[in-house]
Parts: C-alpha cells; structure tokens; sequence
C-alpha cells in the first residue's frame, strides 16, 4: 500500500514534452502540406523543434524507474492492451522519424549528397505520415492516465483534452521559436494564422472543460467526487488560477487582441510572444493538475 | 586511558565492526541480507529453493511480552527468518500477535547493547566505556559488597518483573540479604489480586470464556492489552453470540466488539454495588450458592440498600435503567456470567473496593468452578519442577522501603508497593537507600512522577541495570550489563498445566551478551554467594528442573514440550478457600480485623475541577508496557502515542488530529499530538502508555510521543498499595 | 474446475491488531516504510455515546480482471493459471503504471530491488503447503485463504454460509477478496 504520489513531476514533464513534439510536428506537417513556401518558418521550426521536447521527456521518464537498466524489456514485447507498451513503441518511432524529417529540414550543406535529390518528397511523404504518429503520441498521454484505474483518470474526454492541448502548445512552441528566430522570423500571416490555431485549439479545450463539468453533474457518485477534486478540492487553486485563468482566459483574449491587430506593432510582438508562453504554462499546468489530482481520488469502497 | 564513548559512537555502524564477536555476528546477519532485505517478489521461487537447504526450526518461548507464547523460529543459516505460532501451545494456539511476530527485529536491533558499558561521565551524561564481563561483574560486586559492609544488606534494592527467570533473580537478592523488592505489580494489578484473595484467597482465578454467555469487562481491554489466547477466546465468545460489555470512558477496540458504557472514570465501584442492589432486592442471586460457600450476605444487604441504579446514575452518568436491565441480564446468564477480575479496573484509590464489589457479584451469580463461570486456582493442577539445593537465606534485616507491612499492612508481601519504594529512597526514610540493582525493569518510565525516579536513582551511591537495550533506567546506570535477547539464550523452564515447555537459544548470541541466568550466577559467585545457584551454566540449571522426569533436556529441546505422563487434575481443593473463614468472604474478615468495613463500600473519587480532565492511560495491541517502542517493525504499525481528545473539546481548544497540545498535570507537564475522536467522554482525556522514552540508546524510540508518567501523581492504596494511575487531573492547552 | 485462489475476510472478527501485517512483513522481507497487507480503521463513527467501528484488512485482491496487469508494459505482471497475480523481477522496469492502475492501492515500489512489490499469496509458503503469513498467525480468525472454486475449501463454505461484498466493485477488476461483515461463531474446517 502506498500513500504518496506514485507520479511526480517526471511523469508531469514526460506528458508535456510528448504533447509539445507532438503539436509541433503537425503544426509543421500542416505548414509545409497547405502552406506551402509561404509558411516556410513554421514548418521549418516545427520540424527543428520536434524531436527535442519529447527526447529529453523520455530522458527525464528513465529517471524516475525503479529499475533503469531494464528499460530495453519495453521494446522486448508488444503489450497490445497497456498504453504504455504501444506508446513507447510510438514514441520511439515518432523520435526517429523526427529526426529523419529534421535531417530534411537542415540547410543543404549539413546533408549528405546523394539525399539532396529526394528530400522534397521524402519531406512530403513524412509530412504527410507524421500527423498520425503524432496525435496517437499526443493522444497516448491522455490514454495513459484513461488507463489507470482512476476514478478522475477515467473521465471520457481526457484523451481529447490531451491531444487538443497538446497541439495548442505545440503551436505556441512553434510560436513562440519563430517569434524569436533570426534567421527565420515568421511572417505576419505565419504568424496570424499560428494566433488563430491557437484561439481555435484554446477554444476547443475551453470547450472539453465546459462539457467535463457538464459530465461532472451528471455521473456517478466515484466521478463527481473525482471532478471535485479539481472545482474545489485542493488542485482547486491550480486549476482556476493555473489552467482556467492563466493558460486558457487570458492567453485566449491575448491572441484575440493580437489578431486584431490595433496595438502599435512592437507591443503586439509582445502580446503575441506572452500568449504563447502562457499557453505553455497552461499545459503544462493541465498535465500537472490531472496527474496529480487524479491520483488523490480512488474508487469508494 | 580507556576510550570513552557517547551513545552514537557506541551504536554506530564502525563500532559493530570492532566489537569482536560483534563483528563476526553482524557480518553473518548482513551477509545474508536480513539487514539489507532481498528482493521480494520475484524472489519467491528462489526464497523456496533456499529455505530446503541449512533450515532448521527452533521451538521456544516468546518474550514480546509477559504471556510466554509458544515460538516454532525458522532459521536459515544462522539467521533467524520468521516466528510462528507453536500449534500445540495452549497460551497461543499457532497464533502471535502483532510484538511476537516482530521478535526478529527485537533480536538484530542496531539498539542492542552489545558488551558490558561502565558509566565514563556523570550519570545521564551518556559516556562510557568498554569492559570486560570480568570487570564489569567484579565492579557491580564491589559496590554491592561495599553498600552491605557499610550500611547493611538492606541498603541494596533489587527490581525485577515479570520472567521466566525472575526466580533465580530473588534467590540471588534473598541470598544477599535485603528485604528489598521491588516489582511492576503495585502498578499494575494490586487491587485485583488484593481484592480477589481477601474475597476467595484467591488472587488471579481465570475466567471460562468458552463457555461464557455474558461477561462485563471494566479493565481489561483484551483487543489492545492482548492477551494471545484470552484475546483469542473473547473473540471466539462474542462471534459465538456471548454478551459482552465494557466500562470504560474511552472507546476501546474491545468495546468495538461489544456494549460500550461510556462510565465516569473511577465510578466503576458504584455501578458494581448498584448490580449488586438489584440482584439483592429483586432475589436474582444464587441463594443455594450463597448460603454453603459465603459468608457476610447480610451485611452486605444492608450495605447495598442505598446502592440503587438511580443512586448510580448520578455516580458513573450510566442510566439507571441500562443497570438494572444488565443487572438482570447478568442474573439471568449466571452461572455462565463473569464480571471479569479484570487488570486495573478504573485505576482509582477505591479500586480495591471496585474489585471486592467485582468479586462479591461474581459470588451472587454463584459462577465459582461452574462452567462459564471463575476458575479457580490452577497452580495446584501444574507440573511441578525439579528444585535446586541452596544454603538457608540470611535473615533479610530491616524494615521494607515500600513500607509493607509497616504502612501497608494489608498488601501480600510478594507483591510490593514500589512507587513508595521510590520515594522512600527520596526521603531516607526509615533509612537511606544506596544501592539499585534492576533486571528487566525500567523505573523511569514506569513509575508515576518521572522526575522523582530520576532524582532518586541520583541519590543512590550505585546503580546496575541488566536489559538487552539501555532502557531509560539504563540510561542512568553506573554499569549495564548487557543480557542476551530471548532468541539467543535459556531461561528457567514453564510449567503450565500438565506440560512443560522450554525457552531455548535459536541461535547463538550475536554479541557479548549473556543469559540472565548466568548473569545473576557469575555476580552471585563474586559476592561469595555462588552456592545460592548451584549450577554450572544453564543446561546444568534446567537438567536439575527436569529431575522429577524423565524426559532428557535433549529431547525436551527437540520438542519443545514435554507433557508429564498420567497427570491427574486435583479439584478437591476447589472449594476450599484460602481465606480466614474458609468460605468466599463478601464480609472480609481481614478488613474487619483491620477496623475497615468489612462489606465492599463506596468511596467517592475525587473529580476534576472546572478546566480539568481526567487522564487516563491504557495499552495498544502494538506495543508491551515500555520496551517494544524501539521496535521498527512495530513502530510501523503504530508510530506513537497521541492524546485523545472528544471532537468537542478539540474544537474548543482549536485543535485538529496532530496538532500539538501541551498537556500539565499538578506534577509534570509534555508536550503531544492530539487525536480527535467521538469514542472518548468529553471530560477525559487518554494516552497509551510506554512512550516518551528519555534514553538516547532508544535510537527509534526517543523522542517519541510522550510519557504518561511525566504527568501520572503518586498514589497508593492504603489497603492494596495499588497506584491509582487515572487519579490524575490534568489541564490541556494548545501548544 | 480449474483453481481460483482467493481470500475471505471476516471483518467481525478482527480487532486491528496487525499482527497479519508485522508476520507479512517478516515472512517477506517487506521493507521498512512499505507494507503488502494493511488494516483500514474506521475510527469511532457516530456521535458520542452511540458510536461504532469497524477494521477492514485487506492486501492484493488478484483479481479476476487485474488492471494493473493490463496496464504493464512489459507482461511483467501476470496472472497464474490458479489466479494468482505476480510480478516478474526480471521484467520489471519500475514504471510504476501498475502502481497507479491498482484501484485498491496494493502496490508500491520496493526501493530496494526497484520492482513493483506486493502481496504473493505467499507462494513460497503455498508451495510448502502452508497457509499465507497473515491467515496463519491472525488472532482474529479473520484472515482466510484457498481455492473460491474448491466446495471443500474454507473459503468456499464461509461464502456459502454467509453474505459477501467485495471491494470497490465500480472499479471493475473483479477482485477475489470476499468480505463477511455478519458474526461468524465457527470457521469451518476446509482445505
Ligand atoms: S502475546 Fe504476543 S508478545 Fe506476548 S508472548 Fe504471545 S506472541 Fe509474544
Ligand atoms: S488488487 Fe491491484 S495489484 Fe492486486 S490483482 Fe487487483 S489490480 Fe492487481
Ligand atoms: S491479525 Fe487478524 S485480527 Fe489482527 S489485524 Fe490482522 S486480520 Fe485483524
């Protein structure tokens, strides 16, 4: 029997890297397929971004097993039924393949030669693939806790929420590079239509928790008690101050502000920019808040 | 210049490593990982294959307590794996409760004192030194012939409790010569034994559980003062459909199981006189009984008369009509009811009378010797040992310290009143003490009035302590002597019944530690006293306990038991009282000799005032008396002591669960969590016993919760010397 | 019919002395600081002076529908043809998935071998013929162990004798601890 949290803050950074990898290299897929050279620097940053994120994450997850060395067993077997099984194997396809598709992206001089000649439909190929590898990573993350026989982890809509936010911070990591970038700085429609995504995935999410609580009204007695957790219980605080206020309202009425567009140009670069670190930190906090909460509430006896 | 060592150095881990047989012992025990656990699971195979080869088990006796259960230890090359029930033993049928199953962890504890320590600094200052078994004995010797020269034998006190070799412990303090004894009892059970001997002359009958159908419990908490088989059989009774209630102000986990009566504290007399009432008037009691085997039934009618349940509503705040309706359901289960003897009952000066009521309604219900009922004594109908030849005792000279006969003339002398003892030694009076020899005791902690223990142990010109862990009496010791733990040595042999059973080392002592039994021999022969125990070690002991048989001590070690062939149970004697009369005395004859009255009478307890509480005491399931606190393995199961408080008087004080009181009594004040509970009266407030350990060589126990006896008053019953623990009002703040 | 092990537990009959947990503990090495049984403790519930209490012990319930076998990612955990649900060290990573999958909280991460860890039925014991650590020594008569699929085992005739619920049953893992809340005066004698 054990007391404390099983989960800490590895886990927590493990499923917010994945999701960040995950939403940057389908803002990529997305930038190169239907933007074409337009949206050179988005899908350029995306495809620079990905892999990193949910490498480190998958660094960070080795350190908090029991048992380090073994780790090779996951990739021994193929447990269809437990999350984590297919989802390693997702990961590290998706991390391989990330960095196929990053090779592709680097400037000329840094590929090998006889590559050069395909690069543009192998790009067009993974971009094409990778948006499935990457919403079953983002998806994965929900799934995982969904599989965990708890009452709050089991909420129908977790997944969603997991891949929604996921993709929303990935834009804003995206968002956030090409902001910053030099030498690719996005252009003004790269960087309206980053804003609108992000207003459309935040919208969304908004969306999930509105009708969680709806769900929470409604079901068993185990859930409602589970959802208490979160509407007043002790992840309370997090929940409406980190997730709800911070990382979903304001960042939300930022970018709004910043479409728009009637701010003098230099502070809608800030605008922008904050919108979308708040909506990292909003991310991060959803992950944080449901891992944590979720393993307070256990099944009535 | 010999090292000198504080107590962390002397139980540090380098420290083991230079202990010579220590060493060896200890590299035994982690080489094999019982100090550093295997894997657990997987394991399991692995554990079976291993288990096949170098296992052997080991019949002996538990010592996690007093009640002496039978122990089959598996060992594993050398290493002691798991203690388990002996089947065929009647104190435990199979069964260990929670402190035998964590013996092992008693055995390897880091808190073992490992070689014989003499005091290097002022007492209590926790220096000391190495030394030899040789010097150590010849030093306790010299100060122990020195205080006889100089002031007499009876200027040494020896203290024991309760064990298989307590015994030779009083050959060796009669051989002496000191009139000098003291034990736990007076602390513990004195108004029962009193009170049942002057009733029955019996001191402790037993109670027929098995075929008991209503039993009333006021003092003894068999859930949580376990009790292996007793526990056992309660449990039995009450899944049978038995009634049973309890008195109590504290919801216990007995009265879990059963009929809680919320009783004012120290009121259980009135509630019995009240029973006794309405069995009396309403003629519920067993007139045929009562007429051939008592005397004093008249007198006790017109000492009853006022006792009505209405009169003991206002006394004990339990309805009047809840009393007369047990009293009637008592009557009508008789002569298969039991008011239980009980331990303490309600632990107040008029506990004596509470348990003369107690043993004068048992005789109304006529249970004497009847099944369901009071068994009388067993120990004519136990197998008796083989004795050892010793010279006459000296006469023991002088009056006794804890003032029996002198001030407590009516307490059997066996039994002692050692807080009196204590402050005896305080006052010099009826002469000064200098000398305190203490095996398997711990004063400090035990005795009410912490700090008076203390200062009197800082009066005394020498101090020696026998234990397997500098206990808090230790602590302040001059020289500890360090005895081997239960499973690593021989104690003197247990008779019960028609069997014999055996305490026997399961593995050899991992360090320089020795039996009591030698201890008490080697210092008995340095004082010149060696033909007092005639026996060369302990084998020699028991092969001369064994004489009246014919079982070899080998066999008896193979076994683990003997059982004495064509052993016939004598019950002539059942109804043969022991007392002035010959008859069960509801009339004392003793009492009325002393110019008392003679019938069990009302004593009104004293009560707190306006901001005060109750304070009452009591044990766990977890934990013995004072000397399992440092047991890891039950520390995890129960941490430490903490003050119940009812839910109303918490909210009052501010307080939640854990949060920190400052608890004060007229003599002492601790500071400890609170516990807030509905299952305790609101004027009252309780604290298991046993913690609050002061010893720094208690590594896990020290600082732990708080003692009760930093806040317990010092008291004795003028007529059974019993200490009335739950006498004792304190205040509560927040901390 | 084939083997189903699982206990039943008279919650009527135990008085929280957690012997069971102290003889688990030595029987299998169980680190200080982690337990694989326990004994939840209701407290006094009521109002002073009508309040009752009740002891609820419990360890691994192998259920029928372990989730946190499902969940493992390795097939570390599996589940014997008798019902028995164990871990596999060597496959073991320390994930800790299990751990959270567990709705009856059974498990923890044994910081010493970094496994999964928790209740065995004491299989080395089984193989020996012996009853569990927790059943052999409790005082209560509380704990009780064997086949649930065997009529002549102990199990099975307390289930037939007396009404049962088991833990939890929204969690969905089927678990094959039974709990008799009702007095039970005599343990029948069974396998
Ligand atoms: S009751 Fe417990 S501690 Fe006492 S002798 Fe029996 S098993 Fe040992
Ligand atoms: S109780 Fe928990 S650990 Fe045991 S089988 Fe069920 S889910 Fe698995
Ligand atoms: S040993 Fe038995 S009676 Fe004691 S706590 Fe465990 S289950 Fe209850």
């Amino acid at each position: 029997m054990h007391t404390e949290v099983t989960w800490g803050l590895l886990i927590v950074v493990y499923l917010f890297t994945a999701g960040v990898s995950a939403g940057a290299m389908v803002a990529s897929n997305a930038a190169f397929l239907l933007g074409g050279d337009r949206y050179e620097r988005v899908a350029r940053w995306g495809a620079y971004l990905a892999p990193f994120p949910i490498a480190f994450g998958t660094g960070v997850l080795l350190l908090d097993l029991g048992s380090p060395l073994n780790f090779y067993h996951l990739f021994m077997t193929l447990q269809y039924k437990s999350p984590m099984s297919w989802g390693s194997w997702a990961i590290l396809l998706f991390t391989l393949l990330s960095l196929l598709y990053l090779y592709l992206w680097l400037p000329p001089r840094y590929q090998v030669g006889h590559v050069i000649k395909r690069v543009r439909a192998w790009k067009g190929g993974l971009a094409k693939g990778m948006p499935i590898l990457a919403v079953s990573v983002a998806s994965y993350t929900g799934v995982l806790l969904n599989a965990a026989d708890r009452p709050l982890w089991q909420i129908a809509l977790l997944p969603e929420l997991f891949l929604v936010s996921a993709m929303s911070t990935g834009v804003a990591a995206v968002g956030v590079a090409v902001a910053l970038s030099r030498r690719w700085r996005a252009s003004h429609e790269e960087k309206l239509s980053l804003a609108l995504v992000d207003i459309v995935l935040v919208g969304i999410e908004l969306l999930i928790f509105g009708a969680m609580m709806i769900d929470s009204q409604i079901g068993t007695l185990n859930q409602q008690l589970a959802y208490a957790v979160l509407w007043t219980g002790s992840y309370a605080a997090a929940f409406w101050i980190m997730i709800m206020i911070l990382g979903l309202v304001v960042p939300l009425i930022l970018k709004i502000v910043e479409v728009r567009g009637r701010l003098p140009w230099k502070w809608n670069e800030w605008v922008g920019l904050g919108s979308s670190l708040l909506v990292l930190v909003g991310g991060f906090f959803v992950r944080y808040v449901i891992t944590y909460a979720g393993q307070m509430t256990g099944w009535l006896r | 210049m010999p090292k000198i060592y504080t107590w962390d150095q002397l139980f540090s881990r380098r420290q083991f490593i230079k202990g010579g047989v220590a060493a060896a012992a200890l590299g035994a025990a982690a080489g094999s990982g019982l100090l550093h656990p295997k894997p657990g699971l997987g394991d399991a195979r692995s554990t079976v294959a291993s288990t096949l080869s170098g296992t052997k088990y080991v019949y002996t006796i538990c010592e996690q307590c007093v009640w002496r259960c039978g122990v089959i230890a598996r060992v594993e090359n050398g290493v002691v794996r798991k203690l388990e029930g002996n089947p065929d033993h009647p104190n435990n049928a199979g069964k260990l409760c929670p402190r035998g199953n964590a013996g092992i962890e008693t055995l390897y504890s880091p808190s073992r004192v490992k070689f014989p320590l003499i005091r290097a600094g002022a007492r209590g200052s926790g220096l000391w030194r190495r030394a030899s078994w040789d010097e150590a004995l010849t030093y306790t010797a010299e100060q122990m012939k020195k205080i006889k020269d100089k002031y007499g034998a009876k200027a040494m006190i020896f203290n024991s409790t309760d064990n298989l070799s307590q015994p030779f412990f009083e050959t060796l303090l009669k051989a002496y010569g000191t009139p000098n004894y003291g034990t736990q009892r007076s602390l513990c059970f004195n108004s029962m034994t009193t009170g049942f001997l002057y009733t029955y002359g019996v001191a402790q009958p037993g109670t027929d559980y098995a075929n008991c159908n209503y039993m009333i419990f006021s003092g003894r908490n068999l859930a949580e003062g376990i009790s292996n088989i007793e526990t056992q059989e309660m449990i039995d009774m009450v899944a049978r459909g038995a009634k049973v209630v309890v008195l109590d102000p504290r919801f216990t986990k007995t009265a879990a199981k059963a009929e809680w009566l919320p009783i004012r504290p120290g009121t259980d007399l009135a509630f019995f006189l009240a029973l006794i009432n309405v069995l009396v008037n309403e003629k519920l009691y067993d007139a045929k009984f009562v007429s051939q085997y008592t005397q004093g039934f008249d007198e006790l009618t017109k000492e009853v008369a006022t006792y009505t349940p209405q009169w003991a509503e206002v006394q004990t705040e339990i309805p009047a009509g809840t009393i007369r309706r047990i009293a009637r359901e008592f009557a009508a289960s008789a002569p298969a009811a039991i008011a239980h003897p009980n331990w303490r009952t309600s632990n107040f000066l008029n506990s004596f009378q509470a348990e003369r009521a107690i043993a004068v309604l048992n005789a109304l219900a006529g249970n004497w010797a009847k099944p369901g009922g009071l068994i009388p004594d067993q120990s004519i109908n136990t197998a008796k040992l083989g004795t050892l030849p010793h010279p006459s005792y000296p006469a023991a000279v002088g009056m006794r310290l804890d003032g029996v006969p002198w001030q407590f003339p009516m307490v059997p002398l066996a039994y002692g009143v050692l807080q009196v003892m204590r402050d005896n030694i305080l006052t010099g009076k009826p002469y000064q003490a200098k000398g305190w020899l203490i095996s398997r005791q711990n004063p400090v902690l035990s005795i009410p009035e912490r700090q008076k223990t203390i200062n009197a142990i800082m009066k005394l010109d020498f101090i020696g302590v026998i234990d397997i862990m500098a206990n808090d009496t230790a602590y302040y010791a001059d020289v500890i002597l360090p005895e081997s733990s239960y499973l690593e040595r021989y104690d003197g042999l247990v008779p019960i019944g028609d069997e014999i059973f055996i305490r026997q080392p399961v593995i050899k002592p991992l360090y320089d530690t020795k039996s009591s039994l030698m201890i008490y021999k080697e210092l008995a022969v340095k004082l010149g006293l060696g033909d007092f125990l005639p026996y060369q070690d302990e084998k020699d002991l028991l092969v001369q306990e064994l004489k009246p048989y014919t079982v070899s001590l080998e066999e008896l070690e193979r076994k683990g038991h003997y059982r004495v062939p064509n052993f016939k149970e004598d019950h002539s004697k059942d109804f043969a009282f022991q007392t002035s009369s010959g008859k069960i005395e509801i009339a004392s004859g003793i009492m009325a000799q002393m110019g008392k009255k003679a019938v069990p009478t009302w004593e009104a307890p004293p009560k707190p005032g306006p901001d005060e509480f109750y304070l009452l005491t009591g044990k766990t399931a977890q934990h013995s008396q004072m000397f399992t606190q440092d047991n890891r393995w039950l520390l995890e199961i129960f941490p430490e002591n903490k003050a119940w408080l009812h839910t109303t008087v918490a909210k009052k004080l501010g307080v939640k669960t854990d949060d920190m009181v400052i608890i004060e009594s007229e003599v002492g004040k601790i500071r400890i969590k609170v516990y807030v509970t509905e299952g305790i009266r609101p004027d009252s407030v309780f604290m298991v016993g046993g913690f609050g350990h002061v010893s720094k060589g208690l590594h896990f126990a020290y600082g732990r919760g708080a003692s009760d006896s930093a806040l317990h008053k010092s008291l004795a019953d003028p007529i059974s010397g019993s200490s009335a623990l739950s006498q004792t009002f304190v205040r509560v703040s927040k901390a | 019919m084939t083997v189903r092990m699982g206990f039943v537990i008279i919650t009527s009959r135990c008085i929280d002395c957690d012997a069971c947990m102290v003889a688990c503990r030595a029987e299998n090495e169980v680190p200080i600081g982690f337990t694989r049984n326990w004994v939840t403790d209701s407290g006094a519930v009521g109002k002073f002076p009508i309040v009752k209490q009740m002891f609820e012990p419990g360890n691994c319930m192998h259920c029928e529908k372990p989730s946190c076998l499902s969940v493992c990612p390795t097939g570390a955990t599996y589940k014997r043809a008798d019902g028995i649900v164990l871990v596999d060290d060597t496959k073991c990573i320390g994930c800790k998935y299990c751990i959270e999958a567990c709705p009856y909280d059974a498990r923890f991460l044994n910081p010493v071998t970094g496994k999964a860890d928790k209740c065995t039925f004491c299989l080395q014991r089984l193989e020996q013929g012996l009853k569990p650590a927790c059943v052999q020594t409790c005082l209560g008569k509380a704990r009780h162990s064997g086949d649930l699929n065997d009529p002549e085992s102990v199990v099975s005739k307390l289930l037939n004798r007396y009404p049962a619920r088991q833990l939890s049953p929204d969690a969905g893992t089927r678990p094959n601890i039974y709990y008799i809340d009702v007095p039970v005066a005599e343990i029948p004698s069974g396998t």
